[in-house]
């Protein structure tokens, strides 16, 4: 399975990922309705983009009283179906990570779903820092990424 | 997007919707372009593209896209024939031509409609016709900068970031102004480079910087100069370099030594130690270091000046056309449309060649602050008819108040666009252009060394391609000896004949084709293209017209003579994501993310001036004033005293305010970037 990974030493907070994922969603370029989040820190200029890991063990995916969050076995993405979504927001409360939110409009529950295996936010990002990877290469690219990052603090 | 692309008819081309052109696929459904996504095997982009790439589709498709030619009858517009308004153009250029003489006539070249044959095409019309009146918006962006490093190595070396061990982004902002430069940028950092972001303003790229150097205004060539005094006192020079490849180096060593630390400081209010570790972080990374010149070193008095006294540095450093460094790179052997050699027409007086000989001896530029002056007082001799394509002047040339009043004063005024601009408003007829992705043109990456070819994708019946366009005026106007090419792949064809790249090669690489492999160090075989064919860390030709032999440092006049009625420093043109230039702003969705302009200004000055995120203030210049929202940034993100207002906003047009009568004495650039200003809370109206 592939994942996406975000370096934190690339990130340059331009937000495309953020702009291209809302299109994706509804056409328009409304920060709100992504499904990934960039988050930048002033203070201390630390730039972290956010998105479903899509875990092993998915917590989302074991709370949902309505069976509406399934692994997509083509992409291994973890899917919410909207139309099984009863808004309950467990799913939120129950990730660790906060990388899923909340459409108020049609009272669902929003994740990455990984484009079906074309993420859209990895072909718009322009720094270089999220990128498409196997598992077995990302976790190894995560730790050098955090090594190297906490070197340099 | 992903899935139902198989249905799609597919072609790679390239990206127009800024200057980076990342090459793309193109998706048409029903004749209609319906998607566009970043080329995976493109050398330059590598598959991405930013979401600007994406508003191609909504350029072409655009509901408000001019389609039809109008032509302006009292104060309304009327939809005429094509080849009416041919007709009627050539009449009125015969008229002008007849009554004023050849040299009343102009073009000018903008950037929304084509790729590199569009300006020599424009070029090659107007000396064909007689006149030596070439305009762009190069006149103000882009060619100080190449001006600068001429001077100093004959050419504008390109950055060889992937293999650099220091790179410094000085006075730019690649991720919104050149977005897939970025990529490059970190992938040098992440082998373990050193990345310096120099500005005014804490960028997108600073974010990322392990040094940010926040500096002064218009104050850069002291650092620069700052630098090479530490570099030669650390003795971190390459001796080899200076003494074999350069002239004046003896001169410019003695000038730079005034540049000590603490006068560095007191100049660009960098401190003083500051210097002195990142001229040693440089010097102990050279020669594979890449120092870029942004836009944000043009726009000020002492422009030209500044950029040299950086291109200087590598002169000191040995990292020019070296692995990791400044690489000058090769160009691809094109045939020249332009009529230069043929039909030079300088004796006929190109506008502001006089003022400014300079901008015309490297670029044949006209200068598009002198031309408002010369429409309106006939002087030195009057210039009466304007044909301009894809620029918009009347938003992002400064003393926007003069160029309406000149161009609305012309007796013949054709713009040629793809929507209802400030200045098309202004014309007397407007045709409908063509976008890149309706016409094929030839493109080069120089980093890369590679050439690439856009087709054309789709048409629509009124809009010409820019040949097409050309041709069918040359035609009306008995110059069609000129333009004997059938059509734009005829022109193409010709171009590349006197290289082995032929069309369909280029066809067949949709990544690039390579015309040339890259190598290094090609002036140890040949002479750099300067007057002394070296390094030029002093200018005799600059010296013969009485500017400085040396790139000297004059601080800008807010230091200078600082104005109590102005006390606050305006710097204007950092770019946003979504926008290039006056462009994009009609598109719906991007008004969703930034609907609109602001002042960035410092915590500090917010506080002293009573105003919060939101308020409207008025900002006063000498040349004007305008209205416009605050934005409280970060005191992190900009310094206090300084402030920044984006160009291309309509609604409130910063250019309403800047300066087209100071300008840099060898460029001609407009000062617009340390601009004096006032800022006033505007009174709250208490019947809303």
């Amino acid at each position: 399975m592939r994942f996406i990974t975000m370096d934190v030493t690339k990130c340059v907070v331009c937000r495309n990922c953020e702009y291209a994922c809302s299109f994706q969603q509804t056409g328009d370029f409304r920060r709100e309705d992504s499904n990934i989040r960039v988050e930048y820190y002033d203070d201390v200029k630390i730039c972290l983009p956010l998105t479903c890991m899509h875990c092993d063990d998915s917590w989302c995916l074991e709370i949902c009283p309505a069976s509406a969050i399934t692994r997509n076995v083509k992409t291994g993405a973890i899917e919410i179906n909207s139309e099984r979504c009863a808004g309950c927001k467990m799913c939120i409360l129950a990730c660790p990570f906060g990388n899923i939110h909340f459409d108020k409009i049609n009272m669902v529950s929003r994740k990455c779903n990984l484009c079906e295996g074309e993420p859209n936010c990895v072909s718009f990002c322009i720094s270089g820092a999220l990128q498409y990877t196997e598992s077995k290469n990302s976790y190894q690219n995560n730790r050098q990424i955090f090594q190297r990052f906490i070197e340099n603090l | 997007m992903a899935g139902s692309s198989e249905k799609k008819e597919h072609y790679t081309s390239m990206c127009r919707m800024c200057d980076n052109r990342c090459g793309i696929n193109v998706y048409v459904e029903n004749g209609c372009i319906v998607e566009i996504t970043g080329l995976k095997e493109h050398k330059w982009n590598h598959g991405r593209l930013c979401v600007k790439g994406r508003l191609g589709v909504d350029l072409v498709n655009a509901p408000d896209r001019i389609l039809k030619p109008l032509k302006r009858v009292g104060s309304e517009w009327e939809e005429i024939d094509l080849d009416q308004a041919y007709d009627e153009i050539a009449e009125r250029i015969k008229k002008v031509q007849a009554t004023w003489g050849n040299r009343a006539m102009g073009v000018w070249k903008g950037e929304a409609l084509g790729f590199l044959t569009q300006e020599q095409l424009s070029r090659r019309f107007i000396h064909a016709i007689g006149s030596p009146n070439y305009f762009s918006n190069d006149s103000q962006c882009f060619v100080s900068r190449w001006i600068g490093y001429a001077l100093v190595t004959g050419d504008w070396a390109t950055q060889d970031f992937i293999n650099s061990d220091c790179a410094v982004i000085w006075g730019s902002n690649p991720p919104y102004s050149q977005p897939n430069l970025t990529q490059s940028i970190l992938k040098g950092r992440k082998k373990g480079g050193k990345l310096i972001v120099i500005d005014v303003r804490l960028s997108a790229i600073a974010r990322q910087a392990d040094e940010f150097i926040q500096i002064l205004p218009g104050t850069d060539g002291a650092l620069a100069l700052g630098f090479a005094r530490q570099l030669i006192e650390d003795d971190t020079i390459c001796h080899t370099f200076i003494e074999k490849y350069t002239l004046g180096y003896e001169t410019y060593a003695r000038y730079v030594k005034e540049f000590t630390p603490e006068r560095v400081e007191k100049e660009t209010g960098i401190p003083a130690a500051k210097v002195v570790q990142l001229a040693r972080l440089i010097g102990a990374c050279r020669p594979r270091v890449c120092i870029y010149a942004g836009n944000g070193l043009e726009h000020h008095e002492n422009g030209i000046n500044n950029i040299r006294a950086i291109a200087c540095l590598d002169g000191l450093l040995g990292n020019l056309d070296e692995v990791g460094g400044n690489f000058t790179a090769e160009k691809p052997n094109l045939r020249n449309i332009s009529l230069y050699e043929e039909k030079p027409l300088r004796h006929l007086g190109p506008i502001g060649a006089d003022k400014f000989p300079v901008l015309y001896d490297f670029r044949q530029e006209c200068h598009t602050m002198s031309v408002m002056d010369t429409i309106l007082n006939e002087t030195p001799y009057p210039l009466k008819g304007m044909i301009l394509g894809g620029a918009n002047p009347a938003l992002t040339n400064p003393n926007t108040r003069k160029v309406i009043k000149a161009l609305k004063s012309l007796d013949l005024f054709v713009v040629r666009e793809i929507f209802m601009t400030e200045t098309a408003e202004l014309a007397d007829y407007v045709l409908p252009g063509a976008t890149y992705l309706e016409q094929s043109e030839l493109h080069v990456h120089p980093i890369h060394q590679i050439i690439g070819l856009s087709p054309e994708i789709v048409t629509f019946p009124d809009c010409d391609n820019e040949y097409i366009f050309w041709k069918k005026l040359a035609s009306r106007l008995g110059v069609e000896d000129y333009f004997p090419w059938e059509n734009k792949d005829a022109l193409n064809k010709w171009l590349l004949k006197d290289t082995e790249i032929t069309v369909e090669k280029l066809f067949n690489h949709p990544e690039g084709y390579e015309y040339k492999p890259r190598r290094f160090h090609k002036y140890r075989e040949k002479e750099l293209p300067t007057p002394s064919g070296k390094f030029e860390f002093v200018s005799s030709y600059l010296k013969k017209y009485g500017y400085p032999y040396l790139p000297e440092y004059i601080p800008p006049t807010y230091m200078n003579e600082p104005d109590p009625d102005y006390p606050y420093i305006l710097v204007t043109g950092a770019r946003k994501v979504f926008y290039t230039h006056g462009r994009n702003r009609n598109f719906k969705r991007c008004r969703t993310a930034i609907p609109g302009p602001d002042i960035e200004i410092h915590p500090i000055d917010a506080e002293k001036l009573e105003v919060k995120t939101g308020d409207v203030v008025t900002v006063t210049s000498t040349v004007g004033s305008m209205d416009i929202p605050v934005k409280v940034v970060h005191s992190s993100n900009i310094l206090p005293g300084v402030t920044q207002i984006t160009h291309g906003w309509k609604e409130s047009n910063v250019n309403l305010i800047t300066h087209d009568d100071r300008n840099d004495p060898i460029s001609g650039f407009p000062l617009m970037k340390s601009v004096e200003v006032k800022i006033e809370r505007k009174a709250v109206n208490v019947n809303n």
